[in-house]
């Protein structure tokens, strides 16, 4: 029952954040028809679902750990289209740079065994340290603050997705730190777009130019 | 890391704030050909089918050869303008 206390709350403010995240990221998209944007709506709604997911699993007794899987897995995709976005500024795409990334991957499937959860953390962990290497490296080129807070934010996530995998050892043992790290990160994310978000009422999403490019 | 990539819709901005700049600031003639080419440095083909696609999205208004914002051009240059900032925290580019 204190789980649940604690833990309901914090999803539904993951939720919230990064469902107003990827409201924003939206109306980015039919406003100028940025493919980027649109990577980043489909990884805020895809992370969106699986706080809903992993929310609603508190509830569902002997379903609990398939619907909080299928959460975890959502949250998954949203970061690989967070790194999807990056790959394509960073990469050429030439095999030699793009296969690199191939022994990185293959590790996600062989260090948790059998567990699908932990298959899917191992995965998460590895998108999101990916991720946050290449916003600070782009903090590097830029010097944003905004930037330095949105890479350190993806890096907390990879840190909770760590603590997370390791409860596969240790049952138990840093959850609800990990959940709290994990709020935190989405947070620390929602501090440089709250200056775009609530100063601009979300967006552009009543004033829908459209120019259907 | 690869430096100076432009995106598509970062062509159309540059295209727009050229119009925009001979739309208002002095030269209310409108933006020729050349002026687009010039300035948003895309080959002439490639710049006929992107001002061919603004005129119909209504961003963008042609008299006697010369191009000039519209009102829901420059709505989309600010816009264009949020979002930029709001991918770039990201280190993305819109």
């Amino acid at each position: 029952m204190v789980e649940v206390l604690f833990e309901l709350p914090m999803n539904l403010l993951g939720l919230g954040i990064s469902a107003l995240i990827g409201r924003f990221a939206y109306s980015g998209y039919s406003t100028v028809a940025s493919p980027n944007l649109l990577r980043l709506t489909f990884a805020f709604f895809s992370i969106a679902l699986g706080f809903t997911l992993i929310a609603v699993g508190l509830f569902a007794g002997e379903y609990s750990q398939a619907i909080t899987t299928t959460g975890l897995a959502s949250q998954a995709l949203g970061y690989f289209f967070i790194a999807f976005s990056h790959s394509l500024k960073s990469f050429d795409l030439s095999p030699p740079k793009y296969f690199m990334l191939l022994p990185l991957a293959v590790t996600g499937f062989v260090i948790p065994g059998n567990s699908i959860e932990h298959l899917v953390r191992s995965i998460s962990f590895i998108l999101l340290v990916y991720v946050s290497i290449e916003t600070m490296a782009s903090y590097m080129q830029s010097r944003k603050t905004s930037t330095l807070m949105i890479g350190s934010g993806l890096g907390l996530l990879a840190g909770a997705e760590l603590m997370s995998w390791y409860n596969f050892i240790y049952p138990d043992s840093f959850y609800v730190a990990a959940l709290s790290v994990k709020v935190a990160g989405f947070g620390l994310m929602f501090i440089p777009f709250s200056k775009f978000g609530l100063a601009n009422g979300l967006g552009r999403m009543n004033s829908q130019i459209g120019s259907g490019l | 890391m690869v430096a100076g990539y432009r995106t598509h819709v970062s062509i159309i901005a540059d295209i727009l704030s050229t119009a925009r700049q001979y739309s208002y600031e002095g030269y209310d003639s409108g933006a020729t050909v050349t002026h687009l080419i010039r300035k948003a440095n895309v080959p002439y083909q490639r710049l006929s089918s992107i001002v061919s696609s603004l005129k119909q999205s209504g961003l963008l208004q042609e008299d006697s050869a010369r191009y000039r914002i519209s009102q829901k051009g420059i709505e989309f240059l600010e816009a264009y303008s949020e979002f930029k900032g709001f991918a770039e925290t990201f280190g993305l580019k819109v």
